[in-house]
């Protein structure tokens, strides 16, 4: 933010000194008006998120501690025995395991292909202009798109690039069904993800390393210092802060994905890509269990906010906070 | 700063991978939906097409719903577009120019909307717009959709107000202005790119939505692009002709409206993540 003033108006001793100032009942009622103002122009967007994402949470609460089954549907007050029976629910743990696996891939992948993109795109050489804006592409297509896309270089059925790219190749015979079974199923489709939201992390990873002043890498590289070191000792302290923000934001965004996990193999083979989101999901409108996927909800909110908190408290730079 | 040969190898060698990447998928799909059908299911790998066919984009025009389906994602991103404005505007101004206890925690606030897992929303968000009967009704998907496109909207005006000087509206202020009227007579005009590139965002991510929109909407005659388009995945048969066009033409407005906005965009990324 560029103003830094503490929305309170300082200490007793602060305001005993600064009372006697000129127009001492004026800025008083200015600056009140200035603050309902303030709550006026801000109050549609806050009222509106509110409206969307607290009050629906609350609701989640509520709908979790009832017997609802089908949409639509009255259910009678049970207390906890939703949380119990998803608390005890191994395919549950399991799916919260495989956000687990499905946001480290996620968090590897994605770090290597936005750094070294990011720290090429920083540079300077002819066509770096396109180059940055190409690299967006695969972000903003629809995930509906993504899907279309892949679905079609993956394809083991004829056509499709990778296949008979493959085969051209020699490195197989038959075409390689890259979603039959569970392991690559999940490989390939943190591959997929990762195509669409590296250049999110790239461009934000770019902004930061073209703010690093360029002569600190001057002074290192006269004293000596080899690429790795400047990377190490200049770029990744300079960019720590949005390395902090890209780690928390970047994690709760890629636990969010569900669109390209069911619109590809929809949880399978054999639930080997269920995660939680894709659980909650099927739970909710295909199983019909409604207060069981509120409760999942909730548990998984839960997590979220524990795995935040302690990222928080660990990752957090020292200057920022 | 000179280069060593090592950079030159390495930055060839990272920009030669983020091609094989990027570019050759949006080539194979866009060149696909102008193959003929034999040739898109062929099991070597064709770089130029041989045939060029225009029919895949016929039947989507002519004998699929795709038509309806482009009409309900414009009214959808339209009116997402117009509400994140509003309401995106209003607050950018309120968090940006004035001063109020408790701004800095709401602006916070704010930014975890944007990064709110709306997963965690399905399941009361329909018991909600059914209780409001918007159940199968566009307005559903606008009320959601600006949820998660207004808080970064607020991120990206921050940028335009910064660069407009605030002795601008102290003296319209001094002249008797009042803030409504500073706020639609001097600083709008002034952030109009601004405007555009938030109105550009807010339709794109409109655009994109599956999720709710797999929920909230039941007949065929109301389904959004993605939604349809992953009815069409879902068919018995896959026609990828058919799907590789529509991708195509799914992709193509995405492409124009952000390659007008893109570096506002990116300018409203940084201010956000950098801050």
């Amino acid at each position: 933010m560029s103003v830094t003033s503490s929305p309170e108006p300082g200490t007793a001793a602060d305001r005993a000194t600064r009372r006697p100032r000129a127009w001492p009942a004026g800025l008083d009622s200015r600056r009140r008006r200035e603050a309902a103002l303030g709550y006026l122009f801000i109050a549609p967007l806050v009222l509106w998120l509110v409206a969307t994402i607290l009050w629906p949470l609350a609701a989640s609460v509520h709908l979790s501690l009832l017997d609802v089954r089908l949409i639509g549907t009255q259910g009678s007050f049970i207390g906890l025995d939703n949380y119990i029976r998803v608390l005890t629910d191994d395919r549950f743990w399991a799916a919260i395991g495989r956000s687990g696996i499905w946001i480290l891939g996620n968090a590897v992948l994605q770090t290597v292909l936005a750094f070294s993109a990011a720290l090429v795109l920083a540079q300077l050489f002819p066509g770096v202009r396109v180059a940055r804006t190409l690299v967006i592409l695969s972000w903003i297509v629809p995930t509906v798109v993504a899907v279309i896309f892949w679905r079609f270089l993956l394809n083991a059925s004829g056509g499709g690039l990778i296949n008979p790219l493959l085969i051209e190749l020699g490195l197989t015979d038959d075409p390689v069904g890259f979603f039959s079974s569970g392991g690559s199923a999940m490989t390939s489709l943190i591959v997929i993800n990762s195509w669409r939201w590296f250049p999110f992390i790239t461009v934000i990873l770019l902004a930061a390393l073209l703010r690093v002043p360029s002569d600190l890498y001057e002074a290192a590289a006269i004293d000596g210092a080899t690429a790795v070191q400047r990377f190490r000792y200049i770029t990744v302290p300079m960019l720590q802060p949005t390395l902090f923000v890209v780690g928390l934001i970047g994690t709760l965004l890629s636990f969010n994905v569900f669109d390209i996990i069911w619109l590809i193999t929809a949880g399978g083979p054999s639930s080997d890509t269920t995660t939680a989101p894709v659980m909650i999901y099927e739970t909710a409108f295909k199983r019909f269990r409604l207060s069981i996927a509120a409760a999942m909800s909730v548990v998984t909110a839960l997590i979220l906010v524990a795995f935040a908190l302690v990222f928080i408290r660990f990752a957090q730079p020292k200057e920022m906070g | 700063m000179k280069r060593s040969p090592g950079t030159a190898i390495a930055r060839t060698l990272v920009l030669a991978m983020l091609t094989l990447f990027i570019v050759v998928p949006f080539y194979w799909v866009v060149a696909g939906s102008f193959r003929a059908p034999a040739e898109i299911i062929a099991r070597e790998v064709i770089w130029f097409p041989q045939s060029v066919t225009f029919e895949h984009y016929e039947n989507l025009l002519r004998q699929s719903p795709f038509p309806t389906y482009l009409l309900n994602s414009l009214i959808v991103a339209a009116g997402t577009m117009l509400a994140t404005v509003v309401v995106s505007t209003l607050a950018a101004y309120g968090f940006y120019r004035l001063r109020f206890p408790g701004r800095e925690w709401l602006f916070r606030a704010t930014l975890l909307a944007y990064a709110f897992p709306g997963v965690l929303l399905i399941v009361p968000m329909y018991g909600m717009m059914s209780g409001l009967g918007l159940i199968d009704n566009l307005l559903s998907l606008i009320i959601i959709n600006v949820t998660f496109a207004a808080p970064f909207a607020v991120w990206m005006m921050k940028v335009f107000f910064q660069t407009i000087p605030k002795e601008l509206e102290e003296v319209a202020e001094l002249d008797g202005a009042t803030r409504l009227q500073v706020l639609t007579r001097i600083l709008l005009p002034l952030a109009a790119p601004g405007v555009a590139a938030i109105g550009i965002f807010a339709f794109v991510m409109s655009w994109t939505e599956y999720m709710f929109a797999s929920i909230l909407i039941l007949s065929d005659g109301l389904r959004t692009l993605p939604v349809g388009l992953a009815g069409i995945i879902g068919q018995y048969q896959i026609d990828w002709g058919l799907l590789l066009a529509g991708a195509t033409l799914v992709t193509v407005p995405v492409v124009v409206l952000f390659t007008l906005i893109g570096r506002y965009f990116i300018a409203g990324m940084t201010a956000g993540a950098v801050k």
